[in-house]
């Protein structure tokens, strides 16, 4: 379950950047989590909804986007989404392919005041 | 709901009582607001801290490794026969993390090597910033060795560098010869793999073959290592491995 200790990290994140620029309230955030990051999105969403109060989050409206995993045949260069970091290619059935998207685990942007 | 004033519901209550705002809609703006892009790592304060402790490895030519397994798997035991057989000539310093007890930096530190515990308590994983708390209270020596025990648990581990040189993974035969597909991302992020407990192959069944073809299928470049911790078989050959690093 280390997805609270994930949630932990991206608040210290945000509190530390909001301090750098004196901002009293973090009205949005938004987080990019790829399917194939290591990162379960929704046990995320919920560690986040349990840790945000009492910090500069509580209150934020939080958005999780969901980038889909990518991958390139080593074998035949064919390019197709991946589901998981052990998906076959889909043409030639052969693994491993080359991860080109879908490993990001990070904060976008925010809202605040 | 807005920390501020209050917007974002569309009535909320004082002492019980549900009221709304006069003169005021709940949808006014917030003038001082603004956007600020970041596109941060959400592990960009791990990932710093491990730099790092690797500049401070790196510095004192400490060969950091962090050991990561399912429970159970016999990492502790690998490390007490590594010290007892490398101590005489290689320092050796051990940070053991798991969630409760001392127990294993008490066998550590019978078998000849210093040890400090991690305890992580809920935490299923170690990061960056408890090895380097770890490192204040232990003085490293120059050209040591430092094990990093991480907690047994093949996922979280996988997704904060310590700053190690090399991740050491070990599975043993007792587990299942397809764990490699299982836990993939442990098995891509590790250099070395060691296959415990090699002794009780003939009584399980865990194909040796299968379980480092589909290591390999996943990490080309990924070393392995047969040994029995027990017997002390194959133990030469992680011991030379350490000795080349």
């Amino acid at each position: 379950m280390h997805e609270l200790s994930l949630a932990t990290s991206l608040i210290n994140l945000i509190e530390r950047e909001a301090a750098k620029s004196g901002f009293m309230a973090v009205l949005e955030v938004q987080i990019e989590v790829g399917d194939l990051s290591g990162v379960e999105a929704d046990a995320f969403g919920s560690a986040l909804e349990l840790l945000v109060s009492d910090t500069i989050l509580s209150g934020a409206e939080i958005t999780i986007l969901r980038t889909p995993g990518h991958g390139k045949c080593n074998t035949c260069d064919r390019e197709f989404l991946m589901t998981t970091r052990t998906d076959t290619c889909p043409g030639c059935k052969a693994f491993p392919s080359e991860i080109s998207g879908g490993e990001e685990f990070r904060v976008v942007s925010m809202v605040a005041e | 709901m807005c920390e501020t004033c209050g917007c974002g519901t569309e009535t909320h209550d004082h002492d019980g009582h549900t009221h709304t705002h006069h003169g005021l809609t709940h949808t006014h703006d917030h003038p001082n607001k603004k956007v600020v892009n970041l596109n941060m790592d959400i592990l960009s304060e791990n990932n710093r801290l491990a730099e790092r402790n690797r500049g401070y490895f790196e510095g004192k030519k400490v060969l950091a490794l962090n050991l990561v397994s399912s429970p159970g798997s016999g990492k502790t035991t690998i490390l007490e026969k590594t010290i007892g057989k490398m101590i005489a000539t290689r320092k050796i310093f051990v940070v053991e993390g798991d969630q409760q007890t001392a127990r294993d930096a008490d066998r550590i530190e019978k078998s000849g090597a210093p040890a400090i515990q991690i305890n992580t308590g809920s935490g299923c994983h170690l990061d960056a910033k408890m090895v380097h708390q770890a490192l204040l209270k232990m003085e490293v020596e120059n050209n040591a060795i430092l094990f990093i025990e991480n907690v047994g648990n093949l996922v979280c581990p996988a997704m904060f560098d310590l700053g190690e040189s090399k991740r050491v993974v070990v599975i043993s035969v007792t587990e299942g010869d397809d764990k490699p597909l299982k836990y993939p991302y442990m098995f891509q992020t590790s250099n070395l793999c060691i296959i415990n407990k090699t002794d009780l192959l003939p009584y399980v069944d865990f194909n040796v073959e299968t379980a480092m073809g589909y290591a390999r299928q996943l990490n080309p470049n990924l070393e392995f290592i047969l040994l029995s911790a027990t017997t002390g078989d194959g133990m030469d050959a992680w011991i030379n491995w350490l000795k080349r690093q």
